[in-house]
């Protein structure tokens, strides 16, 4: 019996989104790509990869003006879509999961370099060899004026979910007017795609990028690393609707734990998977025969997909397999800490529009993943309540129920 | 609160709290700065013998990402080319493969949590939060909101930054001129916090007052100045970053104690702590 907190007093409406993925850098591309099924695999173009391993990654294809950390653009872009003509009144804060610190293997050279001259401007100090990921932080509070205490969010590649739920429950519980939450990262860097293929976490698929996330098939052999941002305007549902904005959903219930287990793998029955899962449902209230569909974090990796099923097995019961279960790694692979922001945009646009998008290039199920993973084509599928999902190395997991408008 | 610990300076020897001996090879010095000042948190709390399960939170904040000089080093002279420019083809052939794997998870921002949860069987929810003073702030506040929703009956509040490496340094010189800024620290510190009603006489300290601000900042034009004050007992001297809050109040533990920080990314927290 997960505990139930007396915290939550308002209800919480989703009244604004932004979203820059590799499959769509407007919420009405990015539905459609869904829809469609579309990959954002592609061979790595944003440095030469030479022999490393993995030389595949899911980019976005910006064409605009670009800061120098590609993650900070993009939160920008993500956090303008999601607020302009969308304020809501009273305080606004900021709820962002970040990734890693920008480190350029192009600055470290030129430093040991003879006559290396230091850059003088605070803005290019601030960029060069290492750049601080709170960057993101300040620029999006100083363009929007959010003066709240923004909260930051690094706990990797849950960081998205995390940010989202805590800033559900800093305007549920009255702490905030409003909160712009969600996350970007961009590690398709040399560092970033050395570093997790070094750990045996990527795919090495490099002859077919766009089926190389296939999470949940049997072939499956690492994550497709992407990039981008994504946002979520939320605010209190009964002053969205006496200021008749737009609702798209509600945050519902948020819950997260430890595995307290291993580091790059989660516990082998899923328990702490579970413990989040359970705990967001607890939140909002709800039971799980009243989960209509999961957005999974389904990464296509070995280790995750078959625990990441078996929680859900132990969570739904004998519904498990009626349940339809969607990866949205599939086609814009794992934005890291932004993952779970844009998984849960992706999750609100089919609880919209009432369908569930597919799990690309699931064509050989793994024997151990025997859900309904929504393979190959979208699905029309009516849908009061959603579960999203978030699980990072290190073990910290997350869990979001998000809520139908019209519920 | 129950308990606080707090370290500083390394090496630090977080062996004793060592629950799982395997994962060590993974720890680096940040990790092993929060594992033994929860370590002796929880000591100082009585509630080291018991794993703490799924009623215990943790709410942390890390400093900037550090990397290490030799690792630099060994980086960069296994992917330049005899220009010194960086060359692809040598860091995938080379640097790729001579580099340690586990200096990935290293780099990452979950992994002092990751290790905390793991040593004392911390299960229920956290926050990890980055990069500063204010931020631990932010992590308190929401130990408080978790122990009043009663999603948690334990809250561990940790703050750990490990900053006397390349990569740290490297980021604050860039603030301001050369001997402006204070020495940084090695540095970690843990409260320990549960409701009064389950602390009983356990209870150490009380939290009286909690608050936070923000003035949102462009941080390419404007460079905000930090301060740090304390009444109660002295604060350590030198830059502990997100550990400031816990060493102090860890350091005067049974005393009257206000604290007020103004950090480099904007934020203003205070807190103030009496007697049990």
């Amino acid at each position: 019996m997960e505990r139930v907190g007396t915290g939550v007093t308002r209800r919480v409406a989703v009244t604004g989104m932004g979203v820059v993925t590799p499959i769509g850098q407007t919420v009405e591309s990015y539905a459609r790509a869904l829809q469609e099924g579309r990959s954002g695999g592609g061979p790595i173009t944003l440095f030469d990869p030479a022999d490393l391993p993995t030389r595949i990654a899911a980019e976005v294809p910006w064409t605009g003006p670009i800061l120098r950390d590609r993650k900070v653009t993009f939160a920008l872009e993500a956090a303008r879509q999601a607020l302009e003509g969308r304020r809501p009144p009273g305080v606004g804060g900021l709820s962002l999961g970040i990734g890693l610190e920008l480190f350029s293997m192009d600055d470290l050279a030129a430093r040991a370099r003879a006559g290396f001259v230091p850059p003088t401007t605070l803005a290019e100090r601030l960029t060069f060899l290492q750049t601080p990921s709170d960057l993101c932080v300040h620029l999006i509070s100083q363009r929007h004026d959010l003066r709240a205490p923004p909260l930051t969010h690094v706990s990797a590649c849950a960081a998205g979910t995390d940010a989202i739920g805590s800033a559900f429950r800093l305007v549920a519980s009255g702490r905030r007017d409003w909160v712009l939450a969600g996350g970007a990262d961009s590690m398709i860097n040399p560092l970033g795609v050395a570093g997790f293929a070094r750990i045996g976490a990527t795919t090495s698929a490099n002859d077919a990028p766009q089926r190389a996330s296939r999470p949940f098939d049997r072939r499956r052999d690492g994550f497709l690393l992407g990039e981008g941002a994504a946002f979520v305007l939320l605010e209190p549902l009964e002053g969205a609707r006496a200021r008749g904005a737009h609702v798209h959903a509600e945050i519902a219930g948020y819950g997260s734990s430890f595995d307290a287990c291993g580091i790059s793998e989660p516990h082998p029955e899923g328990r702490g998977a579970y413990q989040a899962m359970s705990r967001a449902l607890a939140e909002a209230r709800i039971t799980p025969e009243e989960i209509d569909s999961v957005n999974a974090h389904g990464t296509s990796t070995p280790k995750n997909d078959p625990v990441e099923t078996l929680a859900l097995k132990r969570l739904l019961g004998p519904r498990a397999r009626e349940v339809p279960v969607s990866a949205t790694k599939s086609m814009i692979g794992h934005l890291i800490s932004a993952a779970g922001a844009a998984e849960a945009v992706a999750a609100i646009l089919g609880l919209q529009g009432g369908w569930v998008h597919p799990t690309i290039n699931l064509e050989e199920p793994d024997p151990a993943c025997d859900l309904d993973y929504v393979p190959g084509r979208f699905r029309a599928h009516r849908q009061r309540h959603v579960l999203s999902t978030s699980f990072a190395f290190g073990g910290q997991n997350a869990a979001i129920v998000l809520r139908s408008a019209d519920a | 609160m129950t308990g606080a610990g707090h370290v500083l300076g390394v090496p630090c020897d977080a062996a004793p709290f060592l629950k799982v001996r395997k994962n060590r090879k993974f720890m680096g010095p940040q990790d092993e700065l929060a594992v033994a000042a929860a370590g002796r948190a929880l000591v100082s709390a009585d509630r080291h013998q018991a794993p703490l399960g799924e009623g215990a939170g943790l709410y942390m904040a890390v400093g900037y990402l550090p990397f290490e000089q030799e690792h630099l080093d060994q980086l960069l002279q296994s992917s330049v080319d005899a220009a010194g420019s960086f060359a692809p083809e040598r860091f995938a052939r080379e640097a790729f493969t001579s580099l340690n794997p586990l200096l990935t998870f290293r780099c990452l921002s979950n992994m002092p949590a990751f290790h905390v949860s793991v040593n004392f069987d911390v299960q229920g929810p956290y926050l990890v939060s980055y990069p500063g003073a204010g931020q631990l702030y932010l992590a308190l506040e929401e130990a408080v909101e978790a122990l009043r929703a009663r999603r948690v009956d334990v809250a561990l509040v940790c703050g750990v930054a490990y900053q006397g490496n390349a990569l740290v340094a490297h980021h604050f010189s860039r603030l301001g001129p050369a001997g402006s800024l204070a020495p940084l620290v090695d540095a970690a510190g843990c409260l320990v916090l549960e409701r009064a009603d389950s602390a009983g006489a356990r209870a150490r300290a009380r939290l009286l007052e909690l608050g936070s601000e923000y003035a949102p900042f462009h941080p390419f034009e404007t460079r905000v100045e930090g301060e740090e004050r304390a009444t109660g007992a002295a604060l350590p001297a030198g830059a502990l970053g997100p550990a400031s809050l816990p060493v102090f109040v860890s350091l005067g533990l049974g005393a009257e104690l206000r604290h007020e920080v103004r950090t480099a990314d904007g934020l203003h927290g205070w807190s103030a702590w009496g007697p049990a």
